[in-house]
C-alpha cells in the first residue's frame, strides 16, 4: 500500500462516505415524523425540572 | 450499596492507589527538586482520596438523596474563577512583560517561554475546562432528570482534573515540558488526566444512561463530543516513552512532520472540541433557559453538531501551511476549515435567533448580554479562523500577531463571555438564591470585559497586520528594507494598549469572582409562596 493508494482512495470513497453519512444524518433530522420529537426536546430545559431518578 | 456500585468503588480505588504508588515512586526516586514536589503533590491528593474511599466503602447504608448532586458543581465553580483569576493575572503579567521586557526579570523561571504555557493552561484547562465540567454536571442531570450515576465518582473527576491542572502550572516554571503546545506536561501528568477523563466519560454516559427523559438533550450530544474526541486527542497525542522514573524527561513516540501533525490534529481539535462544542452544549442549555425561549431551530442544533465533529478533525493541518507536511494534506486543512464556517454560522445564527423576542433581556440581564455578545465573537472568530486557514492569506497571518488576536477574539470574547454568562444564571440557581447579589457589578464586569477584548482584539490586528507587511517589504534587488528589530520596535504602542485592555479584562473578571463570593455568602431564597392561595382578580 503506497502513498499514493491512500490518498487515492481518501479523495474518492472517503469523500463519498463522508458526503453519504451527513446526507442521512440531515434525512433523518428533517423526516417529517420526527419534527415531534424535536419540538418536544427544543421545550425540554423550558420545564421546571424537577428530579425523577 | 448494590453489587455495581461496590465494583465501581473498588475500580475507583485500585485506581487511586496505582496513582498513590506512582507519587510515591516520584518522590522516591526522583531526582530534580521539582519532579520530586509533583510526586509529593500526587501522592497527597491521592493518598487523601484513599482516605475517604476506604471511610465510604465502610458506610454500609450510605445516604443518597433523591436530589441533583450540586456540591461538586459549587466546586467546579469557585475551581473556575480562581484558575480564570490566576490564568487571566499571568497572561497580563506576561503582556506587560512584552511591553516593557526588562520586567521579567531575567531569570530562567520567568522566562516567557516557561510563563506563557502557565497562562495558556491556567486558562484554558483551569478556567474552561472547569467550567466546562461543572455546567456538564448541572445540564446533564437537569436534562437527564436524573442525580448523576455515581456519588464518588463526580470527586474522582473533579479533584483528578484539577491535580493534573495544578501539576501542569507548577510544572512549567521549573523547567517540566514535552514542549507541544497545549499538550505540554509530562508524561506522570498525563496518566493523572487519563484517568480522571475515562471516569469523567463513564460518569456522564451512565447518567444519560440513567435518564427518565426518552430524548437526549442537544446540549448533551456537544458535551459527549467534547468528552470523547478530547480522551481520543489526549491519548494520542501524548503516547512517549518516559527515560527512567527517576526524572520528568519522556521522548514522544512520533518524530518528524508526523509528529507536527499529530500535535496541530491534538491542537486544532482542542480549539474544536474543547473550546467549541463544549461551550456550544453550554449556550444550548443556558441561553435557552435565560431567555425562557426554546432554541430557534432544534434541528439546525443537530446537523450544527455532526457538521463540527466532521468538519473540524480535518482542519488541523492548517497550522502547518508551506512546512515540510504534504500538500494535498494542506489543502485539504484548508478545504475543510473553509467549509466549517457553515456550521459555525449556523449556530451563530440559531443562538442570536433564540434572543427573538426576548431582546428586552439583553438590555436589563447582563449575563443574557453576555452570552449574546459571546454568539458574536463566536462568530468573528469562526470567520476569522476559515479565512486565516486559506493558504495564501497565511502567508501574511501566520507567526504574526494576528494569530494571538484572533485566539484572543475566541477565548475572552466567545468561551469566557459564555462562560461567564453561564455562571451568572447557574450559581443563583445551585445556591438557591434570589439572583446575583449586584447587577451593577455584572454590568461593570460587562463592559469591563467587552472594551477589554476590544482593545486586545484591535491591537493585535494592527501589530500583526504591520509585522506582516513589515517582513514582506523588499527593495528593488529583492532585499529586505526592515531588519528583524524594525518590527520589533514598530510593536511597542499596540503592545501597551494590548496590556491595558488585559487588565481591564482581569479587573472586570475580580469584579465577577467578588459578586459571585457574596452571591453565594447572601440570604437564601424565600420558601415558594403557597400555590393553593386563592387567585387575585383584576381590580384587586
Amino acid at each position: 500500500m503506497t502513498h499514493d493508494t491512500v490518498l487515492v482512495f481518501s479523495k474518492t470513497w472517503g469523500a463519498v462516505y463522508l458526503l453519504v453519512v451527513f446526507l442521512l444524518a440531515a434525512l433523518w433530522i428533517y423526516w417529517p415524523s420526527h419534527k415531534k420529537t424535536y419540538d418536544k426536546a427544543a421545550q425540554s430545559p423550558l420545564t421546571d425540572e424537577e428530579i425523577k431518578r | 450499596m448494590t453489587t455495581f456500585e461496590r465494583i465501581e468503588i473498588s475500580v475507583i480505588f485500585v485506581v487511586t492507589f496505582a496513582v498513590f504508588i506512582l507519587g510515591v515512586a516520584i518522590l522516591g526516586f526522583g531526582r530534580e527538586i521539582g519532579y520530586v514536589f509533583h510526586g509529593w503533590l500526587i501522592a497527597i491528593v491521592a493518598g487523601w482520596g484513599l482516605m475517604n474511599l476506604i471511610n465510604r466503602m465502610n458506610d454500609k447504608q450510605p445516604d443518597i438523596p433523591h436530589e441533583y448532586a450540586d456540591t461538586v458543581i459549587k466546586w467546579g465553580v469557585w475551581a473556575t474563577f480562581i484558575w480564570g483569576v490566576i490564568g487571566f493575572t499571568i497572561g497580563d503579567l506576561l503582556a506587560w512583560q512584552l511591553a516593557i521586557p526588562s520586567w521579567n526579570g531575567d531569570m530562567s523561571w520567568s522566562n516567557f517561554g516557561r510563563v506563557r504555557p502557565m497562562h495558556t493552561t491556567a486558562v484554558i484547562f483551569g478556567f474552561g475546562g472547569n467550567a466546562l465540567m461543572a455546567t456538564s454536571f448541572y445540564v446533564v442531570q437537569r436534562t437527564s432528570r436524573a442525580r448523576l450515576a455515581s456519588e464518588v465518582s463526580p470527586w474522582f473527576v473533579f479533584f483528578g482534573y484539577n491535580l493534573f491542572v495544578l501539576l501542569a502550572v507548577t510544572g512549567y516554571p521549573m523547567g517540566i515540558t514535552q514542549s507541544k503546545e497545549y499538550a505540554e506536561p509530562e508524561w506522570y501528568a498525563d496518566l493523572v488526566l487519563t484517568f480522571a477523563w475515562v471516569g469523567y466519560l463513564w460518569l456522564y454516559m451512565r447518567t444519560l444512561a440513567n435518564r427518565a427523559e426518552p430524548h437526549i438533550y442537544v446540549a448533551n450530544w456537544y458535551y459527549m463530543g467534547f468528552i470523547v474526541v478530547i480522551a481520543m486527542l489526549h491519548v494520542v497525542n501524548n503516547l512517549s516513552m518516559p527515560i527512567s522514573i527517576a526524572y520528568p524527561k519522556s521522548y514522544s513516540l512520533f518524530a518528524g512532520v508526523q509528529d507536527a501533525m499529530t500535535q496541530w490534529w491534538y491542537g486544532h481539535n482542542a480549539v474544536g472540541f474543547l473550546l467549541t462544542a463544549g461551550f456550544l452544549g453550554m449556550m444550548y442549555y443556558f441561553l435557552p433557559k435565560a431567555v425562557n425561549r426554546p432554541i430557534y431551530s432544534y434541528r439546525l442544533s443537530i446537523i450544527g453538531f455532526w457538521g463540527i465533529t466532521f468538519l473540524y478533525l480535518w482542519a488541523g493541518s492548517h497550522h502547518l501551511h508551506y512546512t515540510a507536511l504534504p500538500d494535498w494534506v494542506q489543502y485539504l486543512g484548508m478545504t475543510m476549515s473553509v467549509i466549517l464556517l457553515v456550521p459555525s454560522w449556523g449556530s451563530v445564527f440559531n443562538g442570536i435567533l433564540t434572543i427573538n423576542g426576548a431582546w428586552d433581556k439583553v438590555r436589563t440581564d447582563p449575563a443574557v448580554r453576555f452570552m449574546m455578545v459571546a454568539m458574536l465573537f463566536y462568530g468573528l472568530a469562526t470567520f476569522e479562523g476559515s479565512f486565516l486557514a486559506i493558504r495564501p492569506v497565511n502567508t501574511l497571518s501566520h507567526y504574526t500577531d494576528w494569530t494571538v488576536g484572533h485566539v484572543h477574539a475566541g477565548a475572552l470574547g466567545w468561551v469566557a463571555f459564555i462562560s461567564f454568562g453561564a455562571m451568572y444564571k447557574m450559581v443563583p440557581w445551585i445556591w438557591k438564591r434570589e439572583g446575583t447579589y449586584s447587577l451593577r457589578l455584572e454590568a461593570w464586569h460587562f463592559w469591563l470585559a467587552l472594551s477589554g477584548t476590544l482593545i486586545y482584539v484591535g491591537a493585535m490586528w494592527n501589530s500583526g497586520i504591520t509585522q506582516a507587511l513589515m517582513w514582506q517589504t523588499y527593495d528593488a534587488d529583492g532585499n529586505f528594507v526592515y531588519a528583524f528589530i524594525d518590527t520589533v520596535d514598530a510593536m511597542r504602542p499596540y503592545y501597551f494598549a494590548r496590556a491595558i485592555g488585559g487588565l481591564l479584562y482581569l479587573i472586570g473578571a475580580c469584579l465577577g469572582a467578588y459578586n459571585i463570593y457574596m452571591t453565594v455568602k447572601g440570604p437564601a431564597m424565600a420558601p415558594a409562596p403557597d400555590k393553593h392561595r386563592p387567585i387575585m382578580q383584576p381590580g384587586e
